[in-house]
This record gives C-alpha cells, sequence and structure tokens, in this order.
C-alpha cells in the first residue's frame, strides 16, 4: 500500500512537468473546452477508523477522486456543459461514476440569467467547489459544515436556478443572488446508505425535491464578502430492514447557512456557521428527528509564492432527539487542523494536513466520518489523524 | 531653457514614479469589429469576469497574458485580482459549468497578434508596446451610467517627449455637463506633460446627452512607437 502511493504521487508529479493544458477543438465550428483534475490521497489516524478506510493501522490510500468536463459557448448568452467525476473514498463511491454537472445556462443580462439541467447548488462559500480539491487550501474542507462523506445531500440538484448580479452602486458594492428548485438523489455509495447498509439493513433511495436560495453580498470594504443560504428539502428515505420496506417521509427538512469571508492580499480568513434539521416519519408519528449544527474559522496565509499554510477550528454538535428507530443522544466533534500546501508549479499541489479531533458524532445515528462498522471494538474519545493529498489539474 | 525646464521635469517624474509606475501604465486593444471607441472600468472588470459577454453589441472574448507587468498591472488596477486569485475564480467557474478558461497569451506582441486577427477579441498591453491592427480603447470608470463618447480630438503628442521615446498613460477626471460637454478636466496621474496635451484635448470632446452630471475616470495611453 505504502508503494502504492508513494508510486502515485511521483508519477502524477513527473506527468505534471509536462506543460498541461486546456485541451480545446472545435465542433460544428464552436470552441470546446476539456478539463480535467485528479487527486489521491493517504490518511493515517492514531486510533479510530475515519472515513469509512481503515486508517488507524499503517494507514490507507482508498481515497482517489477525478474529474473532466466538456463545455461550449453556443451563442453569445448561451452556453453547455457536463462533467463526469468519480471517487473511491473507503466504503464510499466504489469507483462508481456520476454526471457530476450537466446544464445549459442562458444569461439575458448580468443581473438575470437561468440554468437547467443536473446543476451543483450554492450553498456557503465551498458547497459547489467542495470536490475541486485544488481550490483549496485544506486537503479535507471542515468536516462541521463539509462532511465528505455526505457530499451527495447539498452537492446538485437536477431542475434550474435563476442567477444574477446586482451592482448597488461603488458605495454598496454587489449582491448576487441564486434561487433554484429541483430534485436531489443520494447516491447508493453515499454515507446515508453505507451507514443503512451497515446496520444490517439495505439501502433503497433517499430523495426529493429542493429548493432553497443564496444570497451574497461583496461589501464595499474590499474582500469582505457575507452571505446567507436556506434550503429546504421534501424527501423519502427507502429502505429495507429484517425484509420489510420502510419508506420515511420528511415532515421537515431545511438548512441555514451563513458565512462571511475577508482576504487580505496573502491572508483569507472564512467563517461559516450550517444548521440542519430534519424530521422524518410515517404516518404523522416521527421516527428519526436530527438535529445538526456546525461552524468553523479558517484562516490561510500564502508564506512565499508556491507555499500556503492555513488552519482552522471546526466545531460539530449533534442532538438526536427521540427514540424512533434508534435511541436518542448526543454527540459532538470538535476538530483543530493544521495544514502546508506546496504547488511544485502551476498545475500540481501536495497538501500535508494534521487532524486533532475531540468526539466522533454519533455514528449509531447519523454519518459523520466515522462508522461502527469500521470500528467493531468501540471508539476512543479522541482521534488524531495525518492527512496527505496530491492532486493536478489542467 | 524650455528644454532644460522640460528635461528636469521628466527626470523628476521618472525619479518620483519609480519603475513600478511605469511598469503599471496598460492600454487596453480590440478588435477593429468591436464597435468602441472607449470602455468603463465597470464594463472592462464585467468583461473579464465573464459577467457579460458583448460591448455596444458585439460580442467580445477576453484575452489573458500569462505574466509580466502589464498583466500585473491590469490585474491589480481594473480587477482588484492577483493572479492567483483570477485563477481560481476562472477555475471555480469551468469546474462548475458557469464560464471557460479565457485564452492565455504569453506577450504583449502575442496579445497584439490574436486581437487583431480575432473578431471580438480584447486584450491589455503595456503602454509602450506596438499596436498595430488593433483599436486602443480610452478607459473610464462613471458615475450616474455610461455617456458614449460622441467627438474624440487626440491628443498632441509633447515632440520633446517623443523624441525622447517617453510614453505613458495619464488618468484624468472628466466632469461632463448634462449637454455632453466637458465642464473640466481634473488630472488624477501620470506624466504632467503628457497630462497637460491630454487634458487640453480631452476639453474639447463631446458626450451624448444625459439626464444629469457625470464625472468619469479615464485613462488616455501616448504610445511614442505609434
Amino acid at each position: 500500500m505504502y508503494h502504492r502511493v508513494l508510486g502515485l504521487v511521483f508519477v502524477s508529479l513527473y506527468l505534471c512537468q509536462a506543460p498541461m493544458q486546456a485541451q480545446d477543438f472545435k465542433l460544428f465550428d464552436r470552441d470546446v473546452q476539456i478539463h480535467g483534475f485528479a487527486s489521491q490521497g493517504f490518511v493515517h489516524t492514531s486510533d479510530n477508523n475515519w472515513l469509512t478506510m481503515n486508517t488507524s493501522g499503517f494507514g490507507s490510500g482508498e481515497f482517489t477522486d477525478f474529474g473532466a468536463n466538456a463545455s461550449t459557448q453556443i451563442t453569445d448568452k448561451l452556453r453547455i456543459g457536463a462533467q463526469l467525476y468519480d471517487r473511491n473514498l473507503g466504503g464510499l463511491g466504489r469507483w462508481h461514476p456520476t454526471l457530476d454537472w450537466a446544464l445549459a445556462t442562458y444569461k439575458f443580462t448580468p443581473w438575470f440569467g437561468i440554468r437547467g439541467g443536473k446543476v451543483k447548488t450554492v450553498m456557503g462559500l465551498y458547497n459547489d467547489t467542495q470536490d475541486l480539491d485544488f481550490l483549496h487550501t485544506f486537503a479535507l474542507l471542515p468536516q462541521s459544515v463539509y462532511p465528505t462523506d455526505l457530499r451527495d445531500v447539498t452537492l446538485a440538484h437536477t431542475g434550474g436556478d435563476i442567477f444574477g448580479d446586482i451592482p448597488v452602486g461603488k458605495k454598496f458594492g454587489t449582491l448576487s443572488y441564486t434561487a433554484y428548485a429541483g430534485h436531489r438523489s443520494d447516491s447508493p455509495y453515499s454515507g446515508f446508505a453505507y451507514l443503512v447498509n451497515s446496520d444490517g439493513g439495505t439501502f433503497n433511495s433517499f430523495g426529493g425535491l429542493q429548493y432553497g436560495g443564496d444570497l451574497r453580498w461583496a461589501t464595499p470594504l474590499k474582500g469582505l464578502l457575507v452571505g446567507a443560504s436556506r434550503m429546504n428539502e421534501d424527501l423519502t428515505l427507502d429502505f429495507l430492514n429484517g425484509g420489510t420496506d420502510i419508506r420515511l417521509n420528511s415532515s421537515s427538512d431545511w438548512t441555514n447557512q451563513y458565512y462571511g469571508q475577508y482576504s487580505r492580499k496573502k491572508l483569507v480568513v472564512d467563517a461559516e456557521y450550517r444548521r440542519y434539521w430534519t424530521d422524518l416519519g410515517t404516518q404523522g408519528v416521527s421516527m428519526i428527528q436530527e438535529d445538526v449544527r456546525g461552524w468553523y474559522v479558517a484562516g490561510s496565509y500564502q508564506v512565499v509564492k508556491r507555499v500556503q499554510v492555513g488552519s482552522y477550528f471546526s466545531h460539530y454538535w449533534l442532538n438526536y432527539p427521540i427514540s424512533g428507530l434508534l435511541p436518542s443522544g448526543t454527540g459532538h466533534d470538535y476538530d483543530k487542523v493544521i495544514t502546508v500546501r506546496f504547488d511544485p508549479n502551476r498545475f500540481t499541489n501536495i497538501k500535508v494536513e494534521g487532524h486533532f479531533m475531540d468526539g466522533y458524532g454519533l455514528p449509531d445515528q447519523y454519518p459523520n466520518g466515522f462508522y461502527l462498522a469500521n470500528n467493531p471494538q468501540g471508539f476512543k474519545p479522541n482521534t488524531d489523524a495525518l492527512v496527505i493529498k496530491a492532486g493536478f489539474h489542467f | 531653457m524650455k528644454h532644460l525646464r522640460t528635461f528636469f521635469a521628466i527626470a523628476g517624474w521618472t525619479i518620483l514614479l519609480g519603475a513600478s509606475a511605469v511598469a503599471g501604465d496598460v492600454k487596453v486593444i480590440a478588435n477593429p469589429s468591436v464597435k468602441a471607441e472607449s470602455i468603463s472600468a465597470r464594463e472592462l472588470k464585467s468583461l473579464y469576469l465573464e459577467e457579460k459577454s458583448s460591448l455596444n453589441g458585439t460580442h467580445v472574448e477576453p484575452v489573458v497574458e500569462k505574466r509580466g507587468p502589464a498583466h500585473e498591472a491590469f490585474l491589480r488596477d481594473y480587477l482588484g485580482q492577483t493572479d492567483d486569485e483570477l485563477q481560481k475564480y476562472y477555475q471555480t467557474l469551468v469546474f462548475t459549468g458557469r464560464g471557460s478558461m479565457p485564452k492565455v497569451v504569453g506577450s504583449d506582441a502575442e496579445v497584439v497578434a490574436y486581437v487583431a486577427k480575432t473578431r471580438g477579441a480584447i486584450g491589455y498591453v503595456g503602454a509602450g508596446a506596438s499596436v498595430e491592427g488593433v483599436r486602443t480603447l480610452s478607459i473610464g470608470d462613471s458615475n450616474g451610467g455610461e455617456r458614449q463618447l460622441v467627438t474624440r480630438i487626440e491628443p498632441k503628442y509633447p515632440e520633446d517627449l517623443l523624441k525622447r521615446s517617453i510614453g505613458g498613460t495619464v488618468r484624468l477626471k472628466v466632469f461632463i455637463a448634462a449637454n455632453g460637454s466637458v465642464d473640466h478636466v481634473d488630472l488624477l496621474g501620470g506624466n504632467p506633460i503628457l497630462g497637460e496635451s491630454a487634458v487640453s484635448a480631452v476639453q474639447k470632446w463631446k458626450y451624448a446627452a444625459g439626464n444629469s452630471k457625470t464625472t468619469m475616470e479615464i485613462s488616455v495611453p501616448f504610445d511614442p512607437n505609434r
């Protein structure tokens, strides 16, 4: 395993020494651009196994993803494109490629446009870019707000958006809005499916209507952005339990997210808060209620041209208030993180990151990185993790 | 005596402004198919951030320089971003399906060559770059909405500076009356001798009539090689 991980890193870096450019070609007299990315990670933890990998022994390199897209501008205002994405993260993804996005966008004016198809959902600072490792200083975004095992839950919807940027004068900055509605569907290789299946059930589907909006304000103070997002959902969870088909419908399911970002020269400071509430039941009887609250404060600084350092504190708290299908309880995971990112060239990056976690959530009730299936011996209260990740894009 | 005064004025400003200010001068160029004489700083930013893709009804495609003083000055003065921030911005557009990567070329000469041959292309080059075959746009930053330039009088190049091949860009604040005439012009930056010539010319410019008084910040390039 050790040699495989190192081999992948070196091969990636070697390949990227060659000048790597986005590929352009003509199709029906239109320029088509092709872009792609890939990353390979390695995770070692001190005690508990994490993110469905066997991380607590030597460590695990089952942490790979890649994607590629093609897009073209059809007319002055119309563009189309699509992206495929595939990943393998321990028991998640399992190398099953997905259509990440496939959409048509028509922009009437800078302040009003529409897009339809499978669309990345705008929520908070990084929801729509959470898979794009090369855009972020950190190898793992704060898991209290962007849990990688639950990326499907908020990532995209099949439907449509309206969006635009409204300048409100030099003294007041710019407002950007997005409103959307569509259908969301969890992958059978996501965290929810993994939890249901590892608890002895058989996951069938989890999805439904998703609608909401995002409003962000680029303030007149240079570098300061603030915003808020709201998502409502009407979902159905379908799974087999002991041969019985169980369908739970959400009577209430929403997410609120508030965020701010300040960047000045080489310093970027982010802060976000997300609260997710769901009430799933059948025939008016609540079976699952979850109240998930996460926030983080992160800072990153570019020390020299190709080196960044960063740190964040991520605070996750979960309340499972009723004893329906599972026992009630509360859980937490407080994660202190330090990172160094090195970019050997414009197209590649290497990250070394330390996590110091207190708590492991409520592994029986809700997926949050720690699963009983990977920790049959039970959990220790603290987990330290070393994450090494290398990636490239073109 | 006049020549001596000019010499000391040039020398003094060269020392005061330093190399970075000289490096910071850029001019915006467009393919002759682009029907515009001027562009506001806001329009320029919107085009480069892919918020809009046309100028006066012409489809426009921005061209980005890979590196260099003109590139750095353009990002700093008109986009308010570093190269890393701009790359990240374009990558976010590209990998979420919201935009494309603009054409990237390596030098001023390549920008000029590409813009000259590509319909709708718009780019930026250093103030001293040769811009044969393309149109140079004056850059403004308006409040109260865009005012279309109707009559443009080209500023006279001061002979002493032309002989010494000294160029640059001057920044002016133009106060435009509701009827479109120029009330007065303030020199904001640049070589004062070039500025004097630019102010004199811009005072004769005529804009389209508007509803009220308007102020605009514009840049006027002086290229000794042109």
